[in-house]
């Protein structure tokens, strides 16, 4: 007899994710973070939520902006070309947020020791950096029988939760992804329970068809939701770009702050996922941001 | 100053002249930081054909035109491989096949220490910054650390950084053997105005070059840190014509380029330009089907 099916909606989300879970959201600069997903826990008003992100952007700021968090671990969070994460500076800023910061490759070892069930893993690690010095329950030595000098370490980090954003996946939890998708992978291997959101729902044998995108074997996974431009604003290629226009929305809504800054959130949670699809990504929008991804041109080198 | 070209080309170009094809070495574009992406794809473009880079989860990535909806994509289609961080990060970072990481800072000090953390005391921020994502790592695991500014002034090139989010240094071979590190080179500084050098780790940064028209004074006086002034110092090689020519009508068409010389509200009108700019273009696309 077969299992279950792992496929919920995304309205379960909340429901999935334990009080005062330490989730680890998925993607890196501006592609591929469970946009979906965090909107989905904006919607839910949670209050209560440890995240980690290594490479984060406007899923965590938006986060910090409508109090989703009560305390992040990062390595960066920023919008890049677009200036600082606004909401993110200030509620550091006011003291309102309490941080860990790390640096990103060894949070990555970190992740892996928790992959591999070790307690540390040895790393090359950020020396001269502040950040060592601050974090002594994470960065340590450890000496060996092997009459090698002693060297840095960083202990196990095991999220609660991870959610991750893929192209496809199936009932069983196996997930693709084809252009950009960060440390997705490791997220996964890393966390007790693992949430992907996907561009959509197909058969095994689909999956079987390309087992080469396989980047997260069912195994890991526990639940399963669709969500359509679920990166949306952030990219998804080769399905769309980023939507450089909706994140320059956000960000000049983020720097006015006060009344703009709460509408656009106010915006986001009165309306359910679809409708959040059909304001945005109407008019052309989808099919401009699917044209781009599919475009790429490349330069050559003069002769 | 020339007519020929803005100040951001001749910065561009010589942050490129560090990118070689030499040795099969990586460099990993890191967050979209249109200066530096500038200067790896004029590289690339130029003198090194087969330099390798990696973009995103790409790797082995061809030159693309700098834009905020088309870089991505092309990175993903025209490269040889792609694969998840953390293994690009044994293969490239703590693999030690990096080669050159350009990193810039809301502050840097005459010790190689950079600030990308705080402005401010930590736990009370006057100004809280995005953080060092993996640089803390790769400064000091790359063979060239190449720091550039939009600004060349005291608030920026400081005497003891707020906060050390990463450290290039020491710089010499033997002392960054003891620390566990295998790799050395020194640490450059690129400014509006001058290039600083690090490779004696007695010594401070010494000015190695001057762009045109500016003295050691101006420089030394806009410099936060102690900085040795040699007797004889060369001018910065300005950009060639085939240069800007590339930059600006191949590479950064758009002028994505200004985004690192602007704050606040002006980024903020300029972005609704180029990104009007971005989305005539892909209209475009969608008409030719």
């Amino acid at each position: 007899m077969s299992k279950p099916s792992k496929v919920v909606e995304l309205e379960q989300l909340s429901d999935l994710i334990p009080a005062d879970a330490t989730v680890a959201f998925g993607g890196g600069w501006f592609a591929n973070h469970p946009m979906a997903a965090a909107r989905q826990l904006v919607r839910a008003e949670r209050t209560d939520i440890h995240a980690m992100a290594l490479l984060g952007t406007i899923e965590i700021d938006m986060l910090v902006g409508a109090k989703v968090l009560s305390h992040l671990t990062f390595s960066m969070v920023t919008l890049e070309a677009f200036g600082l994460a606004q909401a993110f500076r200030r509620a550091v800023q006011s003291g309102e947020l309490p941080i860990t910061e790390l640096p990103a490759l060894s949070l990555q070892v970190g992740l892996e020791a928790s992959a591999q069930s070790v307690p540390f893993l040895p790393v090359r690690g950020p020396i001269g950096s502040d950040l060592v010095a601050m974090h002594p329950e994470f960065f340590g030595t450890a000496s060996s029988s092997f009459g090698d000098e002693d060297v840095m370490v960083v202990k196990a980090v095991r999220p609660t939760v991870a959610i991750v954003h893929a192209l496809r996946a199936d009932r069983l939890g196996n997930a693709q992804f084809d252009g950009t998708f960060g440390q997705d992978p490791e997220l996964a291997s890393a966390s007790d329970i693992v949430i992907v959101t996907a561009e959509e729902i197909v058969e095994s044998a689909e999956i079987a068809a390309d087992a080469h995108l396989t980047k997260i074997p069912g195994f890991l996974v526990d639940h399963v939701i669709e969500a359509p431009f679920g990166a949306h604003p952030c990219s998804h290629v080769p399905r769309y770009s980023q939507d450089a226009w909706e994140i320059l929305e956000y960000q000049k809504a983020a720097m006015a702050g006060g009344d703009d800054y709460e509408a656009y959130l106010d915006r986001l949670r009165n309306e359910t996922e679809a409708e959040y699809r059909e304001r945005v990504l109407g008019d052309d929008r989808g099919r401009v941001l699917g044209a781009l991804a599919q475009a790429g041109p490349t330069l050559e080198p003069q002769s | 100053m020339s007519d020929r070209y803005d100040i951001h080309e001749l910065m561009v170009c010589r942050i490129a002249s560090e990118m070689t094809d030499d040795e099969d070495l990586v460099t990993i574009l890191g967050s979209f930081t249109p200066l530096a992406y500038a200067s790896y794809m004029l590289a690339k473009l130029t003198h090194a054909p087969d330099a390798w880079m990696v973009g995103y989860n790409s790797i082995g990535m061809p030159a693309v035109e700098l834009s905020f909806t088309g870089a991505e994509a092309a990175a993903y289609r025209g490269a040889y491989a792609r694969n998840s961080f953390t293994p690009n990060g044994h293969l490239v970072h703590l693999g030690t096949h990096g080669l050159l990481e350009c990193v810039s800072a809301a502050q840097m000090d005459g010790d190689g220490a950079i600030n990308l953390s705080v402005i401010g005391p930590y736990d009370s921020p006057k100004v809280r910054l995005p953080g060092g994502a993996g640089a803390p790592e790769v400064v000091q695991n790359y063979r060239k650390v190449v720091a550039y500014f939009s600004k060349h002034d005291a608030r920026t090139l400081v005497k003891k950084v707020d906060f050390a989010t990463g450290r290039r240094t020491p710089v010499s071979k033997d002392a960054r053997e003891k620390l566990g590190l295998v790799t050395d080179g020194p640490v450059t500084i690129v400014t509006p105005l001058a290039v600083l050098a690090k490779s004696d780790d007695d010594r401070p940064f010494a000015i190695e070059s001057l762009h045109p028209g500016v003295t050691a004074e101006e420089v030394v006086e806009n410099t936060g840190f102690e900085l040795e002034v040699p007797a004889d110092i060369p001018t910065t090689t300005e950009p060639t014509d085939e240069q800007v020519k590339l930059l600006r009508e191949t590479i950064d068409p758009l002028g994505t380029v200004r985004f690192d010389f602007l704050g606040g509200a002006e980024r903020l009108a300029y972005l609704d330009e180029v990104l009007a700019k971005e989305w005539a273009r892909a209209e475009a696309l969608l008409a030719k089907g």
